[in-house]
Formats: C-alpha cells, structure tokens, sequence
C-alpha cells in the first residue's frame, strides 16, 4: 500500500488495575490499514481485540502509544477523549454487534441524524440520508422504525448511518455475530463495496470465519499481543465486485 | 430533529400516564389555591357587592365580619343626620339553622332594609326580588330550598321568591336575604321557658306599670352602611360619628384589610404551606420521573455520543421531555380541576394568574428535574454502546 495510512497504531498498550496486579489488555501493538482496505482483526476472547476498537475509535485513550488518522496523531495517554467527539464524528463510522438504532427515529430519521448532528439542514440531511438506505438497498423500508426491520435490515441501517458523514475510517465490532451466514456474507461484502467506492479504511473485529475470505488481510491477536498478520488471496475480489448487494443471496 | 418530541410520540401511552400523575399534583395545588381564593370571595361577597362606602359598627369593634358587632336598630337615624351622608341602611347578619321537609339546614340570614334596600344588588338566577316588608325571602341554591318554597323560620314562614347561585358567606353558609325587620323578629325568638322566666323577673322587679312587652327586647343591628355624597369628604364624616363614642367607622379597604390579613390569615399560611408541600412533592416526582427515563435511555445516549452528537443534543433531549411532561401535567390537571371542581362542596376560585403562576413554578421544578437526568447523561460513556 502507498501514502498516509488512515489509521496507524504505533505502540499502543492498555493496561488496567486488576487488584494488585496489571492486566495487559494489549500490548504494544502497531499496525496500520490504508485506504480502500478491509482488514479483519481476529482473536478469540479476551485478546484486546475490542479494547483494540476502542482505542482505534477514540473512545478511551491508550496507555503508551499513539493513534494516528490519516497521519494526524489523534489520541495518546494524554489524550482528553471527551474533546474528540467532533473529530470522531467527522473521521470515524462506528457498526456493532447490535445495530443500536434510536428506537424512537425510523430508519431513515437514524441515518439523517447523524447528519443533521453535524449541522446539515434536515431537508438535506433526509435526502442524503435516503441516499444512503437506497444504496443498501432500503429505500422499501426508509419510514419503518427498527421493530419493524429484520435483523440484517437494521444492520443495513447501521452501515448506512457510520457512512452518513463520509467517514475515512469505520469500524466495526462483530457486525455479523447476529446474522446468519448469508446476511453476514452480505455486511462484509458491503463494507468491501464502501472500501473500493469510497476509499474507506475499514476494520471489522471478528472471529465468524465465515466471512475471513472477505477481507484483504487479517490482523490476529492473543492476550494483547498480534501474533500473525495474514494477506488474504483473493480472486473473490472479482466476485465480489459483480455482485449486487445485498439481495443477491447466490453469494 | 427534535428527539424528545419523537420520543414522546413514540411512546405517547406511557407520556400520558407520566403526565397524568404529575396533573393529579396539579389539580391538587390548582384546587388548594382556588380554595384560599374562594373563601376570599365568599369573604368579600357582601363587602364589595353591597355598594357602602362606609360601615358603622359597634365602637371598639371592628365589625359583623371580623368579631361580634351590635348597634342600636336606631343608629341609622343619626347617622342619616351626618353632613355629607346620602343615604343610609342597616345591615344585619345572623348565622341560622333550622328544619325544613326533614332535613336541617343552615343559612346565612342577611337584613335588608327594606323598601330603602330590596335586594337590587342581589344577582338572582330564578324569580325577583323583595317586594313586601314581610314573609319573603330570597335564597341561596346552596342552601337547598326552591322558588315558591315556604320555609318556617322563628315564628314566621317566609316564601322564597328570587333564587341566587354562589352567595355564601365566610364559612360556606348559603345567604338567605329578609328584610331588616324580619331578621330581627327571627332572632329575637325566645322558647316559653325564656317568656315565663323572663316574665316572673319583671313581676319581681315592680315594673309590670311600665309599657310594652314584660319580656326584654333586645333591638340590635349589626351595622349600618352609608353612602356618601359624591362631594363629601369620607374623612369628615367619619370623624363625625366617631367622635359620638359608641360607634366605629370602617370603609370598604379597611373591611377588606380586617379579613384578609387578621381573620383569613392563618388560614392563608396553611394552604400556602399545603401548596408549598405540594411543589416540594411534584419536584422529587418529575425529578424521579426525568431520572428514571435518562436511565432507561442510557444505551441511546451513549449511541449519540459515539456518532458524535454535542452534548447540547442530549441536553435538549432531556430538558423537553421534561417540559413536555410539565407542560402536559399542567394542561391535564388544569382540565380536570374544571371539571371536578365546580362540584365541590365550597367555592374553588381558578384564577388565570393563579394558573400562570403555577406554570412558572412547574417550569423551575422541570428545570430543576431536568438538571437531575442531565448531569447523570453527561457522565454516560460513549463506550457503554458496547454494553
């Protein structure tokens, strides 16, 4: 990969008083992802991989090291989390396990929200905002609230809410543990779709191994430390680039 | 977006629920202080509606509404003489219970001084005024009698010819209006034990040559309202009579004055203390009502916070809810209490500024309730979307 890697971690540990003793969360990991990237980060429970998330999301600081986005160090021991949501808002999209829609706001209500957050005008945030659920292929369902989406349509909505604002970087935490095989398929595949369209640096946590022949490398962690960094051989790219999202259950 | 608002509309069974408890309260402090402003009304009724610039009472006394007062019936004659004064009346008010069709009732006997007074400031809601010096009577509703009715009071029966709605007096009684005569005839009933006792003195005491009744016949009024020249000074007037000795002069202010701040005051500190309670208790409620909700909500705050909503977001958030559930108590309460309270027993009085007043205290408790659910969002972590 050539230029400013858009996310870079340098060194970063995390470590947590546990009693008497110090528990190591992670330990002195670095490793960057580029844009148009879609880097699995792997490990079973417990390795850091999601204090990993957070730190790398700017939402607890490391204890040593430091984050870097698009070669601007964000977050170090020092940093003062609380001050950096504006820059979150602008540079990272975050998709979870669990979809976390407002439940109050229908679909199209909780993408236009981050938006309008960021000061858009609502007329232009809602066009956008189904802009965005037609590209995930939800424009049937834009005025439901999310008790009346699937699972997999709620995670849609997710994925086009942390894309409302253009983000550089998303991240996500086990996206697919609560999808079946084809649905999961469907959400790394979409986040493949956004990496390639958008030149977004995109890091999903996960240990469904179903999905690992998606990613263009995978990072592997155990107790805090990265323990392989694998390239994926991919003639899936191809495929996956015809394919049409994420209806098209022949994938 | 508005977020409190959708969130309301979202779960609008449970908002109206929420904001039903907090009308109860409401209604409560709505009725408590229409109750002080009711008595203040009834209090005040006669004073204002009477149309007397001036009272004379018995002297060292501070009149019929505030203490006992008794002037001789003739009083008004030398009060008629008085440079400056235009006309005069006697004024009599004396509390009554008595049976009628089975069932006892209480009234607020009322003289008027008939044919000088036949009751024209009197507003009537069914038949007419006085128009005979004797045996008529116009009633309140409250006091249970209808038009044409003939009620036995003393040794007389009066019929009821005009109908009024809402005359009582200080304590809830219903006025019942005679004229001045009959009053006192009413009030100077004696039971036949009292004429023989009352005659067996008189023989003892070698007086059976003097004229008129062998029984006492104690002709007293309570006072006697005077209406002034439009030119004459009331301060002269009053130095006038007063300098007699036995009488004392109030106007209509120092009669207002005389109940609102000696005779209703204790009772204004009570219901103001009730209604300050009522505050108290409708704060911790709205309070516990806005916390619990920020609880509840804690996921989706984090979940603004990790798309990066400024905290004015959340705040707002929470603040309209609050004011939300203020505003819909006052509005529910303030229905319910027109609804009930017109069925209560004593007059409830719902003032606007009353209203108003209310809306401004139940604006600071919602502020202040609010406050409560913000600082506890505030601390809420971004991170806790992952929990």
């Amino acid at each position: 990969m050539n230029g400013v890697p858009v996310l870079s971690v340098r060194d970063v540990s995390r470590h947590y008083a546990s009693g008497d003793s110090i528990v190591r969360a992670l330990d002195g990991v670095s490793f960057d992802i580029h844009s148009g990237e879609v880097v699995g980060i792997l490990g079973p429970s417990g390795s850091g991989k999601s204090t990993l998330l957070l730190i790398a999301g700017l939402l607890d600081p490391p204890s040593t090291g430091e984050i870097f986005i698009r070669g601007r160090c964000v977050s170090s021991a020092s940093a003062d989390i609380e001050s950096l949501r504006d820059f979150r808002r602008n540079n990272i999209g975050f998709v979870f396990q669990k979809a976390n829609l407002i439940p109050f706001l229908t679909a199209v209500e909780n993408v236009a929200l981050s938006l309008e957050i960021d000061d858009i005008p609502a007329r232009d945030a809602r066009f956008y905002a189904e802009h965005l659920l037609e590209s995930v292929d939800l424009s049937h369902r834009i005025d439901n609230l999310p008790t009346r989406l699937s699972g997999g349509e709620q995670q849609r909505v997710a994925v086009a809410r942390a894309l409302a604002n253009d983000p550089a970087l998303i991240l996500a935490d086990e996206p697919t543990a609560a999808l079946d095989s084809v649905r999961g398929r469907q959400v790394i595949g979409l986040f493949r779709r956004i990496a390639d369209s958008q030149q977004a640096a995109v890091a999903v946590v996960t240990h469904d191994p179903r999905v690992l022949d998606l990613f263009d490398r995978t990072i592997e962690l155990r107790d805090g430390r990265i323990v392989a960094e694998t390239s994926v051989l991919t003639e899936r790219n191809n495929s996956l680039q015809n394919a049409t999202f994420p209806q098209d259950h022949s994938q | 977006m508005n977020l409190g608002l959708k969130d309301v509309r979202h779960n609008f069974g449970r908002f109206i629920m929420t904001a039903a408890g907090v009308a109860f309260l409401a209604t409560a402090s709505i009725g408590m202080i229409g109750l002080y402003r009711g008595i203040v009304a009834d209090a005040l009724l006669v004073i204002d509606r009477i149309g007397a610039d001036l009272w004379v009472v018995q002297g060292g006394r501070s009149g019929p509404f505030s203490e006992t007062s008794a002037i001789a019936s003739d009083m008004d004659r030398r009060v008629e003489g008085v440079e400056g004064v235009a006309t005069v009346r006697r004024f009599v008010q004396i509390s009554q219970q008595f049976e009628h069709n089975g069932k006892s009732r209480r009234a607020s006997l009322t003289g008027l001084d008939f044919p000088r007074d036949k009751g024209a400031w009197v507003p009537l809601t069914a038949g007419r005024h006085l128009n005979n010096g004797h045996f008529e009577a116009i009633a309140d509703r409250s006091i249970g009698l209808m038009l044409g009715e003939k009620v036995r009071l003393g040794l007389d029966e009066f019929t009821i010819v005009g109908l009024t709605q809402g005359m009582v007096d200080i304590g809830g009684d219903g006025l019942f209006f005679v004229t001045v005569n009959d009053a006192a005839a009413i009030a100077k009933r004696r039971t036949s034990e009292e004429v023989l006792l009352a005659r067996s003195a008189f023989g003892r005491s070698g007086q059976a040559s003097l004229p008129g009744s062998s029984v006492a016949q104690d002709s007293k009024i309570a006072a006697v309202l005077v209406t002034l020249n439009p030119a004459a000074n009331p301060d002269l007037v009053r130095r006038a009579i007063m300098d007699w000795g036995d009488a004392n002069v109030l106007s209509r202010a120092e009669q207002h004055s005389l109940l609102l701040d000696q005779r209703l005051w204790r009772l204004r500190i009570q219901i103001l203390s009730f209604t300050a309670v009522l505050m108290v208790v409708m704060a911790i409620v709205i309070s516990l009502i806005i916390y619990m909700l920020t609880m509840e909500k804690r996921h989706q705050i984090a979940m603004l916070k990790l798309i990066g909503a400024r905290n004015r977001v959340i705040i707002g958030m929470i603040a309209e809810q609050a004011y939300l559930i203020g505003a819909g108590g006052l509005a529910l309460g303030l229905a319910l209490a027109n609804v009930i309270f017109p069925y209560f027993p004593r007059r409830v009085v719902i003032d606007p500024g009353d209203v108003a007043l209310l809306g401004l205290a139940m604006a600071v408790i919602c502020g202040f309730a609010s406050l409560l659910g913000i600082s506890r969002a505030l601390k809420v972590r971004a991170q806790e979307v992952l929990s």
